[in-house]
């Protein structure tokens, strides 16, 4: 199911401190949004808080709304949201203690994906294949991932999380620790999940090169505030503020 | 001026070689004395150490301490059945609800509890179980061993789950976790070594106490008793009981006990370090 995810007039703050003045952004289904802004500019921040986990940090507090398809998802409880919205990190975080299937495998365990083993095991497969992963663990799904290379225990990671099927995918910065051949399956997933699957892709990247080469979309973010947002295509050819072109020039970070 | 600066290099290493050494003295002793004493009473006692009572005080023989051996098989297997869970789910709770005032509270209830004499424990079980019950039992034994572990297990447990890195906690949520799912299929599964290691704390410190033992489980040793409801025997009580008699086959009873019990401990740790390492694989 293609989702809109509509953030309204979004503000956080982390304790005393102000970290989003007031986003408005629109992320379309079938689309990947590149957030992008130098480091502490709130992009993190913007994409916890598009799954809640931002509310693990109790210092944290939240003004405004985010609306999955009009329904406010601070309306509802925040592991439901989470199953519509699944998140990548920028380390990747397979589960040590469990094997490699059984990653893939626990949250459609838990939501209740699939009835029979063979359902289960078709999810794992589909999950493992769309990360670009399968043929290179198929041999061993029942090893935990601790001998996975860095590159593939991400894609691991991202198979998990497209496992539950969720409308929104969230990736925090997913390849700033990977070698570019890693990064380069990553991103061709990216693009096949929103092409194919229709998923609501929102990717937090530092690099200009990233955006321009897998997002249809580009919200920019200085000190917490929107700064640009529109089409990659024509952001990329002719920034409309000094700052965009600053930073795709690589003078500020 | 660098000739000064290695003699002191120099110095200090032998006095922490030296105060090292000094560490492990008491332990080798310890270990050579009981190893060396024990060993001598077992091969006169003969295999009947490990299958018969006690002989009478002043006997020509040992006899043996099986009641003790049985006793102390009944009591661990109780005190972590009970005592092991109740940890477990304490510190869970602390972990996750850390910064609540309920928290607070149990855990400076729990570092209270660490510093209360365990003999203390032994009586007030002895005043909440052994009076109203009406009798000395292997199962008062088990609630003191119990609550003696309790404090231990939960702290060690607890900063088992609090080493466990904050990123799997994220991505457990992330995936639609709930607050409990995180805790028992996270939190848990990631920990599980250190909460494997809380657990045999638990289980030596149910085969080593003494105190707790000496207003409960009543010292009867004359036959083998396995039933909870009834008074029963362990091997530190018979030896701290024999030991303070002026008997020379209680002696020697004592200090069969003593390795039987060492050399359960290390087993129990062998073991685990066997169970540790297999789940870690």
């Amino acid at each position: 199911m293609p989702s809109h995810l509509e953030v309204v007039d979004l503000k956080v703050w982390i304790g005393d401190k102000q970290i989003l003045h007031g986003i408005n952004f629109s992320f379309k289904p079938s689309t990947v949004t590149a957030v992008m802004g130098p480091s502490g500019s709130g992009k993190s921040t913007l994409l916890r808080s598009l799954n809640r986990l931002i509310e693990l940090n109790p210092q944290a507090r939240i003004k405004g709304s985010i609306l999955l398809d009009g329904v406010d998802i601070f309306k509802i409880e925040s592991y439901k949201v989470r199953q519509r919205i699944g998140m990548v990190f920028q380390e990747p975080n397979p589960f040590p203690h469990i094997s490699i299937y059984d990653n893939v495998a626990l949250g459609p365990k838990l939501h209740g994906l699939a009835k029979t083993k063979k359902e289960l095991n078709d999810i794992v497969e589909w999950a493992l294949r769309k990360s670009m992963l399968w043929d290179e663990v198929k041999d061993k799904l029942h090893e935990p991932p601790a001998r996975l290379s860095g590159g593939q225990r991400q894609r691991l990671s991202l198979a998990r999380a497209i496992a539950v099927k969720p409308d929104v995918l969230l990736l925090d910065e997913p390849t700033a620790n990977i070698d570019p051949v890693n990064t380069k399956k990553i991103e061709e997933s990216i693009v096949e999940l929103a092409r194919e699957h229709g998923v609501t892709v929102i990717l937090v990247t530092h690099t200009p090169q990233q955006a321009a080469r897998v997002s249809d979309y580009i919200l920019f973010i200085h000190e917490g505030r929107q700064v640009e947002a529109g089409p990659t295509r024509s952001l990329v050819l002719n920034p409309s503020t000094d700052l965009l072109g600053h930073y795709f020039r690589g003078e500020m970070m | 001026m660098a000739d000064t600066r290695l003699l002191k290099d120099r110095v200090f290493t032998v006095l922490a070689l030296v105060l090292s050494a000094l560490g492990i003295l008491p332990l080798l002793y310890l270990l050579i004395t009981v190893g060396y004493k024990g060993a001598g009473a077992i091969l006169r006692a003969g295999a009947g150490f490990f299958t018969m009572p006690p002989a009478p005080p002043g006997d020509d023989n040992i006899g043996g301490i099986a009641p003790a051996i049985a006793g102390s098989m009944v009591l661990a297997l109780l005190s972590t059945a009970t005592g092991i869970p109740i940890a477990l789910f304490t510190a869970l709770f602390l972990h996750e609800f850390r910064s609540t005032r309920y928290a607070r509270i149990i855990r400076a209830f729990l570092m209270s509890l660490l510093e209360i004499p365990t003999i203390l424990v032994g009586i007030l079980v002895y005043t909440i179980l052994v009076l109203p019950l009406q009798g000395f039992s292997l199962f008062a034994g088990a609630v003191a061993l119990a609550i003696v572990m309790l404090p231990y297990v939960t702290v060690y447990i607890e900063r088992a789950f609090d080493s466990v890195p904050q990123t799997y906690r994220e991505a457990g949520f992330a995936l639609g976790m709930t607050r409990m799912q995180v805790a028992l299929r996270v939190t848990l599964g990631v920990a599980r070594r250190g909460v494997l290691a809380g657990a045999i704390i638990g289980l030596s410190k149910a085969f080593g106490e003494t105190a707790p033992l000496l207003f409960t489980i009543g010292g009867s040793r004359s036959g083998i008793q396995v039933n909870p409801a009834k008074p029963g025997d362990a091997m530190p009580l018979l030896i701290f009981q024999f030991a303070s008699t002026p008997y020379a086959n209680w002696h020697d009873a004592a200090w069969g006990a003593s390795l039987v019990l060492l050399a359960g401990v290390l087993l129990v740790y062998l073991l685990s370090r066997k169970i540790i390492g297999e789940v870690n694989a």
